[in-house]
């Protein structure tokens, strides 16, 4: 039957069935040579997240996925990181009895003072031994090196260049025997295509203790800082990318706990308060000072220390007053506190858990100088400008990418880590892609983004 | 036979894909399909039911009956927007099928029944693709039960109406943006509407068809919401919850022309304007953390409008001969193309033939294939953009049987 053939011929077209096919992405490196990579910076450059360095953190570094992006566009060499040996890595904190160590944090279960428990960063392993993450943290790595990801947590712009550095001990860990600090480990990957991204910490230490210690570093002294950094990097007409600093003061950490969190559901106790702080106010009306507190059923503004208020020495104790709600609260304020001890109602804050809207200002007036000069330095060198600041700014209002939502939210938020501070996993994926796609415009280069889907968010239990 | 009919059945609870005109599938009778799935203004005998109801009081015999089935093979590519990613869709292979069963009340009056299937889609992209948010697999489809009465009001004229009670169901899987989380929405439906239509043929040169199919609003009711979240989040959102939500089956309203060149070759051409418009969002409402899942997701199709034309040769009297073409424009927004249902602006090429080996019966084959053309898309409530490009081959079986 000649019509079986027809059957047959239509088969084979069905069988055949074209698979539909698009040009694949054609990457190109543009004006840029990735040959050898080498980022500096602080702690968001070394992927440090949920308040410690650890190896999953450090591999989802921007400059790790950078790394992997920059291979399309012939990058050699391996990318070294200095990681750490641990998936739950070392945190280190500075208290009265010394230096405290810790693994990184996760999402668990906490019991507050009040009995009641709830879903909060806990650390993942509690009873890790103080011996065992010191050990982790001070054993050499520098064997390994060089190393193309030389990010220190902790590093402000001028100690990159002074002995200072040493007593980094996440610098130490990795320092190059014959360097003496940061900078001077440049020469030693002597890279084709760098990162910069610093300044942060020139306020940050400063904001994280509430403007008690520390200081912000000076216009003079970070201007010559990164004057001296990128005239490094740059030396033999390097090209790379220059990333400014986003305002701290919208992260997680300043803006938890909200300024009013004194809330009072009992009448007879905001007579109580109202009463015990009747001589307070009666005193600064008698001494011409607006100050005054009042308490009332609902949300109060916490009761606060403030030393500038000018009053004797004689007269601390009354150096007290309630926090407005441009000011704010600190996430290291301890919590139970708050609860369980009068804090912000009978008890002042004390002045390191909070940021007066003087510290904030600051703060913002720093901010804004240092990105001034970082724009400048990215006009006038072979560089990329990376307006970080700008990019965070807009995550404020929310942002979505691959109908994942994003804001400066804590844990919900999706983009900050458990520390508030500094960002996860898909948090740094999206860094990576803003350095991407200003890379690419700067140098006439198409080096692929990343799909921040592949990128875990905060882990929940 | 018996296995042929079994086989067919099998067919009436498998899903199907299409990809082009949003989720439309006109594949509602193998003789039109070959044709360039115009059958406005034929006398196709049974299966007129769906494509004019005027036409099928023409019919010659005194009963009449079509069965038939097409297989879908659809694939669909993505490349996403400023990366090397590419994706690829793992189609199941869509079945929409159809029966019509019609028989003469008198010499001017046909009574009918048809089952068949205009509206579905089938799409699977792996579970962990770059869309994942938005979609991670769907099916869609509808049941049509059609009950059809057709009148003669003479040689030239025929006028008929369709009740239509229609049923759907969907079954959808999307990831959330939490560790191992996903969403799976399921539920069924369904709905009436009807058809009416016009045959024209003022003389054996020409024959004219208009077809009218009334939208169907498929609300869905009390659907299965299933959430797969880590513990802590399971208190806001809850295992088990129902969600409603409503799709649009859009109307259609149809024009067609045959022109008889000679005995042997027919050409022909037909519109249709498929009122896509009326599906303008798609808002689920949920039982349970209303405040958190509820969403209004903008779709703002616009209607479209496609082009048809075709021709059959009959070879001699056991053999006609069929090939079509048509355009089909997507009736998708710009800025909101979901993956979910990747409708592109598609060429149709159509191959059939008829084959009659006793008088009674004849075995219709069609072939169809679709070429999606390749557009940067993007879903921007999303953020998510890239270009999508389609192929689909269809090849289609049916018998119709009359005496």
């Amino acid at each position: 039957m000649k019509y079986r053939y027809l059957i047959y011929i239509l088969s084979l077209a069905i069988l055949t069935a074209c698979e539909p096919k698009i040009d694949e992405f054609s990457p190109s490196k543009g004006s840029a040579d990735f040959t050898t990579y080498l980022a500096f910076g602080n702690s968001l450059t070394a992927g440090y997240a949920d308040n410690a360095l650890y190896s999953g953190g450090q591999e989802n570094s921007y400059p790790n996925i950078l790394a992997n992006q920059f291979k399309t566009v012939g990058m050699q060499d391996d990318f070294k990181q200095p990681l750490m040996p641990t998936n739950n890595g070392v945190g280190v904190e500075l208290i009265s009895t010394g230096l405290f160590f810790h693994t990184k944090l996760i999402l668990g279960y906490a019991t507050d003072c009040l009995g009641q428990q709830s879903l909060a960063p806990v650390f993942a392993d509690p009873d890790a031994s103080q011996s065992d993450l010191q050990t982790q943290l001070f054993t050499s790595v520098a064997n390994q090196g060089p190393f193309n990801n030389i990010g220190v947590p902790g590093l402000k712009s001028y100690k990159a260049l002074s002995v200072i550095c040493q007593s980094n001990l996440y610098y130490a860990r990795f320092k190059s025997p014959d360097a003496n600090f940061v900078l001077e480990e440049i020469p030693k990957i002597n890279p084709t295509f760098f990162t910069l991204w610093l300044g942060a910490n020139d306020v940050l230490h400063y904001a994280m203790t509430g403007g008690t210690n520390d200081s912000i570093t000076s216009m003079p002294l970070f201007s010559s800082s990164m004057d001296a950094i990128i005239t490094s990097l740059t030396q033999y007409d390097t090209k790379g990318a220059i990333a400014t600093v986003p305002h701290i003061t919208s992260i997680p950490f300043f803006n938890i706990v909200p300024y009013n969190a004194i809330v009072l559901t009992d009448q007879a106790l905001v007579d109580t308060l109202n009463l015990g702080y009747a001589v307070y106010n009666a005193f600064m009306e008698a001494m011409g000072m607006e100050y005054r507190i009042n308490f009332q059923l609902g949300a109060n503004p916490m009761v606060i220390a403030d030393p500038t208020i000018p009053l004797p020495d004689s007269l601390a104790m009354l150096k007290m007053r309630q926090i407005k709600n441009t000011e704010l609260v600190l996430l290291s304020i301890p919590q139970d506190s708050l609860k369980c001890a009068y804090w912000g109602s009978q008890i002042p804050v004390p002045d390191q858990y909070i940021l007066s809207e003087s510290e904030i200002a600051a703060i913002s007036g720093a901010i804004d100088n240092y990105n001034i000069k970082i724009k400048d330095l990215a006009s006038l060198h072979p560089v990329a400008l990376v307006d970080m600041n700008t990019y965070f700014n807009e995550f404020k209002s929310g942002m979505v990418f691959d109908g994942i939502n994003f804001n400066v939210k804590f844990i919900e938020g999706g983009l900050f880590s458990l520390d508030g501070i500094h960002l996860n996993h898909r948090g740094y994926a999206l860094v990576a892609n803003y350095f991407i796609k200003d890379i690419n415009r700067t140098f006439n280069a198409n080096i692929p983004l990343v799909n921040i889907t592949d990128y875990p968010g905060t882990q929940f239990p | 036979m018996r296995k042929f009919i079994y086989i067919m059945l099998l067919f009436a609870i498998a899903t199907w894909s299409v990809h082009a005109g949003g989720y439309q599938v006109r594949l509602q009778g193998q003789k039109q399909t070959g044709i360039g799935l115009i059958g406005t203004p034929f006398n196709y005998g049974a299966s007129s039911m769906f494509y004019n109801p005027g036409a099928l009081s023409m019919m010659k015999n005194k009963y009449d009956f079509s069965l038939g089935a097409s297989f879908i093979m659809a694939k669909v590519v993505f490349q996403k927007d400023a990366t090397d990613y590419q994706a690829k869709t793992d189609n199941p292979i869509g079945t929409p099928f159809y029966f019509y069963g019609a028989g003469k009340i008198t010499d001017k009056l046909v009574v009918g029944l048809g089952v068949y299937t205009p509206f579905g889609s089938s799409t699977t992209w792996d579970d962990d693709w770059a869309g994942q948010m938005l979609i991670q697999n769907i099916s869609l489809s509808a049941i049509y039960y059609q009950l059809t009465a057709s009148y003669q009001i003479n040689e030239k004229i025929g006028i008929g109406a369709g009740f239509v009670y229609a049923t759907g169901k969907v079954d959808l899987n999307k990831a959330l943006p939490y560790n191992n989380s996903k969403a799976n929405l399921e539920g069924n439906t369904g709905n009436i509407g009807f058809n009416v239509g016009v045959y024209f043929e003022p003389n054996n040169k020409f024959s004219f068809g208009i077809d009218y199919r009334s939208k169907i609003i498929m609300k869905m009711k009390d659907g299965d919401a299933t959430f797969t979240v880590p513990s802590a989040l399971s208190s806001n959102l809850p295992k088990d919850n129902k969600f409603d939500a409503e799709l649009p089956m859009p109307a259609n309203l149809d024009f067609g022309v045959a022109f008889n060149v000679n005995e042997k070759l027919t050409l022909a051409a037909e519109v249709n304007w498929v009122m896509w418009s009326t599906y303008d969002s798609l808002i689920f409402t949920f039982k349970e953390s209303g405040d958190l899942l509820n969403s209004a997701n903008p779709r703002e199709y616009k209607d479209s409008w496609i082009i048809r034309i075709g021709g059959q040769y009959q070879l001699n009297d056991k053999l006609t001969l069929r090939a079509g073409g048509y355009y089909d424009p997507t009736p998708t927004n710009e800025k909101y193309f979901n993956p979910e249902t990747v409708s592109l602006n598609t060429t149709g090429l159509t191959l059939g033939l008829s084959y009659q080996p006793i008088e009674n019966l004849t075995i219709d084959l069609s072939y169809l294939h679709l070429f999606g053309q390749e557009a940067e898309k993007a879903y921007e409530p999303d953020n998510f953009s890239g270009k999508y490009k389609t192929q689909t081959s269809i090849p289609g079986i049916g018998i119709s049987y009359s005496f």
